[in-house]
């Protein structure tokens, strides 16, 4: 897709719960900016280039927040896509590099998400959400989950042992992972009896709610070059917005209709991946999109789930994914894309995946009224 | 007291929509009308637990939330809608579909057959 640009550098603020009042949306932001620019070894002075996806800055902006880190820019952006908005960013910011409009931006999401700053976003989510939802009252999109995740167990013949391979995999991975919120391995037991939230949903098939941050940088090939560390390529990037306009049953996602795509203009196949990065707002929609992407093996999600996932430990959201390191409002949408970068370039220290050199990230979002509206997916690679 | 349950129907190619469009996601017309859509089949049921159990709300009181009873419901005209369904109510189930504000609310039994 493009032989102009890189990744280089990448970052997460703590994800805490229950941070003190001093902490602030912006005070995560900054955090993974500054951690980010830090791993990529460039000085703030050079960032002419930034772009921010928060539920909870407002009454600020991008460029109020641009301000408070005293950055002067040629080049901004703000994206509202949530779970879909790291990669909108990235898509956004290739063409600015290639174009001149920019050479070194920064890519930052986060939020203090606390109870107050919870049901803000929650209940004016959207007009749809603060009119027709809000008032039963909803409170979050678990129920919208928990009716999807009935369909498609109805559909696979799948039963809650099954769906918590996915929470089970991804906590092995989370004890390696020190920014975890839930690091201990979890039994079958434990997730079988863990609370319910919104039957079948429990506790564990939901993300734990939590303040933070994340950022990357993007820049040149030229200027990626001159940097000591290795450097990560963007192969493709496809996205699909309200593919079904909310008429379907949201069992096929829009990731369906541009795997073929995706594919080919990366110039790869399912199993060249490396190691995966599926959205895990829960992990129904893990199923959903590894199906549609391709990369469960004839569709045999059983063996995709118990084998693949749990006893091979097939690397996929190797973080923990956001169902154990926690999900920081609009930070969902670059968790994985951080977490990718940072295998790709070897940093991953004790969950390092050995060879990773292509990772496939996808971005799922933005319930617009049952289901997510938004789809995007890139292919990422270490280069040189 | 209840009120009717309705939704838009595109007035050129008949679709039916629930949240309401601006523009018809079929044939992108612009004129609608109002449907009854008073019945339908619960498809699926949860009980939501509230991610928090107390809020603040604006004025600084505290408002103790409890466990709600909703239900994905397909209306006979068409339209999925998410409603608080009765305490009873099980998949499969026929019910009676009434606005409460601007959401729905699903009463158990069905409504006279339509004429």
């Amino acid at each position: 897709m493009t032989d102009a640009v890189a990744i280089v550098g990448a970052a997460e603020s703590a994800y805490v719960r229950h941070p003190s009042v001093e902490r602030r949306t912006e005070t995560f932001l900054a955090e993974a900016v500054v951690g980010a620019l830090a791993d990529a070894g460039i000085h703030r002075d050079d960032v002419d280039g930034l772009g921010v996806a928060s539920f909870s800055l407002a009454p600020d902006h991008a460029i109020d927040l641009a301000w408070r880190m005293g950055m002067r820019l040629r080049w901004v952006m703000e994206d509202t896509n949530g779970g879909a908005s790291g990669i909108n960013m990235l898509q956004h910011a290739i063409r600015a590099i290639e174009a001149g409009d920019a050479e070194v931006v920064v890519l930052c999401s986060g939020d203090r998400m606390e109870k107050r700053e919870f049901h803000l976003m929650t209940d004016r989510y959207n007009r749809v959400s603060r009119d027709f939802l809000a008032p039963l009252p909803l409170n979050g999109p678990n129920a919208l989950f928990s009716f999807l995740t009935q369909r498609h167990a109805r559909a696979n013949g799948l039963g809650r042992e099954d769906y918590a391979c996915v929470p089970i995999a991804q906590r092995a991975w989370a004890g390696r992972n020190p920014g975890a919120v839930y690091r201990a391995p979890m039994t079958l037991e434990e997730y079988m009896e863990s609370v319910p939230i919104a039957p079948p949903l429990t506790r564990y098939d939901c993300v734990p709610i939590v303040s933070g941050g994340d950022a990357f940088v993007v820049t040149t090939r030229e200027r990626a070059a001159r940097l000591a560390a290795p450097a990560v390529g963007i192969r493709t990037i496809r996205a699909l917005f309200n593919h079904d306009q909310q008429d379907g049953d949201a069992l096929t996602t829009g990731f369906a209709e541009i795997a073929d795509d995706l594919w080919a203009s990366a110039g790869a196949r399912p199993e060249d991946i490396d190691a995966a990065y599926v959205y895990d707002d829960y992990p129904v929609m893990v199923l959903c999109q590894a199906v549609d992407l391709g990369l469960v093996d004839d569709g045999d999600l059983p063996r995709f789930l118990h084998r693949r996932l749990v006893e091979d430990g097939w690397p996929m959201n190797t973080s923990g994914g956001q169902l154990s390191a926690g999900q920081a409002g609009a930070a969902g949408g670059m968790h994985g894309l951080v977490e990718a970068v940072t295998q790709l370039r070897g940093r991953a220290g004790e969950r390092q995946v050995g060879g990773a050199e292509l990772a496939l990230v996808t971005g799922y979002g933005m319930v617009v009224y049952k289901h997510g509206a938004c789809h995007n997916a890139a292919v990422l690679e270490r280069l040189g | 007291m209840s009120a009717s349950f309705t939704v838009d129907v595109c007035s050129r190619c008949g679709y039916a929509a629930y949240p309401p469009r601006i523009l018809c996601p079929q044939c992108a017309g612009t004129e609608w009308r109002r449907r009854l859509a008073d019945s339908g089949v619960v498809e699926e049921i949860t009980v939501r637990r509230p991610v928090f159990k107390r809020r603040q709300l604006p004025l600084g009181n505290w408002l103790d939330q409890s466990e709600t009873r909703l239900g994905s419901v397909r209306t006979d005209v068409g339209p999925v809608v998410i409603a608080r369904v009765p305490d009873d109510a099980e998949p499969g189930d026929r019910v009676r579909l009434h606005a409460q504000a601007s959401t729905a609310i699903a009463l158990p039994g069905q409504v006279a057959e339509a004429t």
